[in-house]
């Protein structure tokens, strides 16, 4: 009897220690590592929201940023086999998933576990979640860190591709509007013709070209936009046919007419040699100057120029985007593709940003914990915290309305504040709430304060809003077409080209070396720069738009469930 | 003497008065045009960021801020890693001249009969590489190194390089100084230390200088093996990452939209904290050299031996 | 020759004892250089079982992520010297490093020589201080400054302008490139590579300087025949291992002042290893491109090495 009792004091005992055992387990104080697939500052020891995720998750980081290069960084860390627990591929993901560092998260995230993961990425899941045929099943090894937002896409201003021009220009011509190639040229050439040099005796520079490195895309993106298609890199899809024919469009009879229009700008001094040789830098600083009149670029490439000319007040040099399509009669008709027609559609629908973000690795021993942390941070309380940060302290409500003053604002935007008061690194890499707010007493906000209407529009100077009004217009983006639905394979330049990289670089170095001599090309000369640019580049564009080719129709399969 | 000599003579007296008025004249233009472009950078580093990305900045600043080195300075991560690149730097710079000034006197022992073969290995050592991976894999995996302090230390005890350099100027001291020490009964090692080892400081203080200086900017050791343990991180892979955040509008070109243009404003630009960075880094080796400077004066060595 | 003792042995014909016989009696030259000597046979040599990726086939991320190399012989080199654009490469590494090598090593001489001939202290220390900063600023600051100087309306060309001359475009030119790269290395460099021909002239013994004095010569005559020859055996050994670099012109300045017009120009050995192999993890063809430097650069050095030889000069190995 002694011994039973004993026995059974012994097992309440070894109860009572294993329940508040198994308790603590599930918040056993952890530490992470995470690598992180861009340069990052570290944030500081005493950063009020990492506090907030260690007290809620017991979970502490210790973060990796990245300072050479990414690819040879993930090749070394893949040789070696030593994973951070939480592993952001940055743009080379793909690497780690090839490698079978990652685990397969549809092993956690399901809709009754998950419930907020899960509605996450339910409405894009066809594009989210793929099939591994080797493996016979699906699998979904990062969850995009953006582009899953809710409600009506937000398009306050265009933030990728477009033609811009300086503000003056269209207000010295009494705000027309500008829709074609000739159009665009033939203004700036009348502004420059009366107005030689700014107020200072600088003189203008009608049109740049920046062509360094990657940012090539500002020499050669343009025609597919002229085209009336949103950006695909580097091929043109035939969305309205079933079999989605895909070519590069550089080497088409169809580019043509922009890089001869480029050509005649050229012996007009419109365009200056310079361009071809200017660094980024300098690209930025004749930007900041304010002495640019127009360019094809993407809005985000030049935020430093607009920032340096919004702090000298010079509200009139900054640019406006424009849509810009050929004309029926730039292109001939039989140099068209068959039976295509051109509507401007330079913004795309909402787009997910597949394979990027962060991770779990194999090696990571606490795949629930993280996957409860996620599930958690799409709650609306934290994706409040994540995103806007402590009410009172970096934002108020006011009658239902999220609102910052503007140094709070500012503050968003300042890495030095950032890195005391935002858990940046874990917000960037993970997946988050963006778009409206659907439910709740904020309905109707947006889920990020850099898209909300009282700090995008609240903060509008003068200037912009007259010239708005002289258009009637109550947003920049209203200068070009609303999005257009976004083709079934997304947005082609993401899809991954390592498998044709030899050829792939030849294509690139082709344009490099020989597009600038073509728009350069002496009078009478060009036609004969022009065919011989298209012999050289032909073998790689074959290779390319095949491959391109393939690689849709199998996005498009996916994403219809075949 | 005749006449032509005389003239000779005389040519020769305006060429020595001349002379030293156009090398100065030479030095000078020369100083300006080395120092303009180090102007230059102090003048950037000290302007508003925005403002700077304007270019045409000369040697003042347009808009004077200390705003870049509030940045980098500010963060209490940079006084650690200055002590973690302070540290390495003169332990790597003792252990340096200590392997490879002993390992050069031997080389110059012409009776030494692993004088072809070590030699030969070593000055080859310059011109094969085998590769990242391999030397990668040898510190993390075979050494176990990764997330250590000694990783700045151990892979990087000797340059061959350097040994030449001590090489040949050991070798241009006469043969003499060794023989008589040996006719007094002196082994190599006191021989080295005793005799040669003194003789050799201006060449040391310049091995030192090359050593500390490729010490003091590397940053690739700590990327590559330290990266994740933060209070091992050297000063310049701080910098490093600091000049690549702020860069970091243009490498997230993939990102999508919404990100970027909420991350396109930063209060300090890459114009100017790079231009930061290089004075911070660059003073402490300011600082050290005219230490090292005071030994590269011509004839001091043989002087005193003779003296 | 049965009478000679041991002892006398060693020193009067040592050929005639055995190898192990003689290291034992140089134990003390064995003890200073056999464990750096190990050292270097660890961090230099192990790792070159890497060259076997020269053998492999690399060229598939997907597949050298799952740890898939098939072994492909020679297949990596031929890819190399089947590409027009890697032998341009070769020619444009070896223009741009004998340019610098031989405006790099003049202008260093010469500045160390002009130093060298300076009498007042203080302006000597400063004139060696400010000519070597530019060492540390960075390629990127460096090339930004030249980017400008040489612009079409840059000062270089104002200046061709108050000549007379037609601008020159300089930075969009292919056959400007070299020399515009020997410049910026000349100009980023000078000083630094003044030190070590500096330090060799403290060698230098003064008595030479006041015997040539004394024989009536002036500076030149003793630049000539006392600094000059003070400083040969330096400048040979250097020259000779530099001819052994002349397959390394790196990539950074090629790549930061380079641009699409000048590529046919720019584009060094590193630079296509970067685009075609590293950056795309292809270290197959990374390690190819790095065997063949390493055997020119070997073939390069002991040619130099040999001549320097015959002509009785010093020599590195």
């Amino acid at each position: 009897m002694r011994k039973l009792l004993s026995v059974l004091l012994a097992l309440c005992l070894l109860g009572s220690l294993l329940v508040p055992f198994a308790v603590a387990e599930d918040q056993e104080p952890i530490t992470l590592t995470y690598f992180y697939g861009a340069p990052g500052d570290q944030p500081n020891p005493d950063n009020k929201i990492y506090k907030m995720i260690e007290d809620e998750f017991g979970i502490k980081f210790e973060f990796e940023f990245l300072a050479g290069d990414l690819d040879e960084t993930l090749g070394l860390k893949l040789q070696d086999e030593v994973y951070p627990d939480l592993f952001d591929g940055g743009n080379s993901a793909e690497t780690l998933i090839d490698a079978g560092a990652l685990i397969n998260l549809l092993d956690y995230v399901n809709p009754e576990d998950t419930p907020n993961l899960w509605a996450h990425i339910e409405p894009e899941k066809n594009r989210i979640i793929t099939h591994d045929d080797e493996l016979d099943e699906d699998v979904m090894y990062i969850i995009p860190n953006y582009g899953l937002g809710e409600g009506e896409q937000i398009v306050n201003s265009v933030g990728g591709p477009a033609f811009f021009i300086q503000k003056q220009v269209l207000a010295w011509d009494n705000y027309p509007t500008i829709k074609t190639l000739d159009e665009y040229f033939d203004l700036i050439e009348r502004f420059i013709a009366a107005n030689p040099t700014n107020p200072d005796g600088v003189p203008y520079v009608g049109f740049d070209i920046l062509t360094e490195d990657w940012r090539r895309f500002c020499m050669i993106n343009p025609v597919q936009h002229l085209m009336g298609r949103p950006n695909d890199g580097e091929v043109l899809v035939d969305v309205n046919k079933d079999d989605y024919p895909t070519e590069t469009f550089i080497n088409q009879p169809y580019a043509k007419p922009y890089y001869k229009k480029l050509n005649e700008e050229f012996h007009k001094g419109i365009i200056s040699p310079d361009t071809f040789v200017m660094s980024y830098d300098q690209y930025i600083a004749q930007l900041s100057s304010g002495i640019v009149l127009g360019m094809f670029d993407q809005a985000w490439d030049f935020g430093d120029a607009t920032n340096a000319l919004l702090t000298d007040k010079k509200y009139e040099n900054t640019y406006v985007a424009l849509g810009l399509v050929y004309d029926e009669d730039d292109v001939p008709a039989e140099d068209m593709p068959e039976g295509w027609t051109i509507e401007e559609h330079y913004v795309n629908g909402s787009l997910p940003n597949l394979d990027r973000g962060a991770g779990i690795s194999v090696t990571c021993k606490y795949p629930e914990r993280i996957i409860a942390m996620w599930e958690k941070l799409l709650s609306p309380e934290w994706a409040m915290i994540m995103n806007w940060g402590i009410e009172g302290e970096d934002y108020s409500i006011e009658d239902g309305r999220l609102t910052m003053t503007p140094e709070q604002f500012a503050n968003t935007t300042d890495m030095e504040w950032r890195k005391s008061n935002r858990a940046y690194a874990i917000w960037d890499s993970s997946p988050k709430r963006q778009g409206y707010i659907m439910e709740g007493d904020l309905a109707g906000n947006c889920w990020e304060p850099g898209n909300q209407p009282e700090n995008v529009f609240g903060l509008m100077n003068d200037y912009d809003k007259d010239f708005l009004s002289h258009y009637g217009f109550s947003k920049f983006g209203d200068f070009v077409n609303p999005p257009i639905e976004l083709a079934p394979y997304g947005e082609a330049w993401q899809i991954n080209k390592d498998p044709i990289n030899k050829d792939y670089q030849d294509f690139l170095n082709i344009q490099d070396t020989q597009l600038p001599q073509v728009i350069m090309a002496p009078e009478g000369e060009f036609d004969a720069k022009w065919d011989a640019f298209v012999e050289a580049i032909n073998p790689s564009c074959e290779v390319y738009s095949n491959f391109m080719h393939e690689e849709i129709l199998k996005l498009v399969a996916a994403y219809y469930g075949e | 003497m005749t006449n032509a000599s005389y003239q000779n003579q005389k040519v020769r007296k305006h060429y020595d008065v001349a002379f030293p008025i156009v090398n100065t004249v030479i030095l000078i233009l020369l100083m300006f045009v080395t120092l303009y472009p180090v102007i230059n950078t102090v003048a950037y580093s000290f302007n508003d960021g925005t403002d700077a990305l304007k270019a045409g900045i000369g040697l003042w600043p347009r808009v004077f801020s200390t705003k870049s080195y509030e940045s980098i300075l500010s963060d209490p991560a940079v006084y650690q890693a200055a002590w973690i690149s302070a540290s390495k730097t003169v332990i790597i710079t003792v252990l340096n001249l200590f392997w490879t000034s002993m390992l050069a006197y031997t080389l110059t022992r012409k009776e030494y009969v692993l004088r072809k073969v070590i030699t030969t290995m070593m000055v080859l050592t310059m011109y094969v590489n085998a590769g990242l991976i391999p030397n990668y894999l040898l510190i993390s995996r075979t050494l176990h190194l990764r997330n250590t302090y000694w990783v700045y230390i151990i892979p990087t005890m000797f340059s061959c390089f350097n040994m030449v350099v001590l090489r040949t100027y050991i070798a241009g001291l006469p043969e003499a100084l060794v023989e008589s020490a040996r006719i007094d009964g002196a082994g190599d090692i006191r021989i080295f230390w005793q005799i040669i080892f003194p003789l050799c400081k201006p060449v040391l203080a310049t091995v030192a200088l090359f050593v500390a200086v490729g010490s003091w900017n590397s940053w690739f050791d700590t990327h590559l093996y330290n990266a994740s343990k933060t209070e091992l991180h050297s000063l310049q892979y701080l910098l490093k990452m600091k000049l690549a955040t702020t860069n970091q509008s243009a490498n997230a070109a993939n990102a999508s939209v919404e990100a970027l243009t909420s991350s396109a404003a930063s209060k300090t630009t890459p114009v100017t904290i790079r231009c930061a960075i290089t004075v911070v880094s660059t003073v402490p080796i300011l600082v050290v050299y005219p230490f090292l400077q005071k030994y590269f004066v011509t004839g001091m060595v043989l002087g005193s031996v003779k003296g | 020759m049965t009478n000679y003792t041991q002892g006398t042995a060693r020193y009067v014909s040592p050929k005639k004892k055995g190898f192990f016989q003689k290291l034992a009696s140089q134990w003390q030259l064995a003890l200073m250089s056999v464990p750096i000597f190990l050292y270097v046979l660890l961090f230099n040599y192990f790792p070159m079982w890497g060259w076997r990726n020269a053998f492999l086939d690399y060229s598939s991320k997907k597949l050298v992520a799952r740890g898939i190399t098939p072994y492909i012989g020679f297949d990596n080199f031929k890819w190399l010297f089947s590409r027009q654009d890697f032998l341009l490469s070769i020619r444009n590494t070896l223009a741009m490093s004998l340019i610098n090598l031989v405006f790099g090593t003049v202008s260093a001489i010469v500045l160390a020589v002009l130093l060298n001939e300076v009498r007042q202290k203080m302006f000597k220390r400063t004139v060696q201080t400010i000519t070597y900063l530019p060492h540390f600023l960075s390629m990127v600051i460096i090339v930004a400054m030249a980017q400008n100087i040489f612009a079409s309306n840059g000062p270089v060309n104002d200046l061709l302008g108050l000549l007379g001359i037609q601008p020159v475009f300089w930075l969009g030119e292919g056959k400007h490139f070299w020399w515009l790269v020997g410049i910026i290395n000349v100009w980023k460099e000078v000083g630094w590579g003044t030190i070590i021909y500096i330090s060799a002239m403290t060698a230098i013994d003064p008595a030479l300087y006041e015997a040539a004095s004394i024989d009536g010569a002036g500076r030149f005559q003793k630049i000539l025949h006392v600094t000059l020859p003070g400083i040969k055996s330096t400048f040979v050994i250097l020259l000779i291992m530099n001819i052994g670099h002349l397959m390394e012109a790196g990539f950074e300045i090629q790549y930061l002042l380079g641009n699409g017009l000048t590529a046919e120009f720019s584009r060094t050995i590193d630079v296509f290893v970067l685009e075609y192999g590293t950056s795309q993890m292809d270290f197959g063809v990374a390690t190819a491109a790095g065997i063949f430097k390493s055997v020119v650069a070997i073939i390069l050095l002991l040619g130099a090495n040999f001549i320097s030889r015959r002509l009785g000069e010093d020599t590195l190995v």
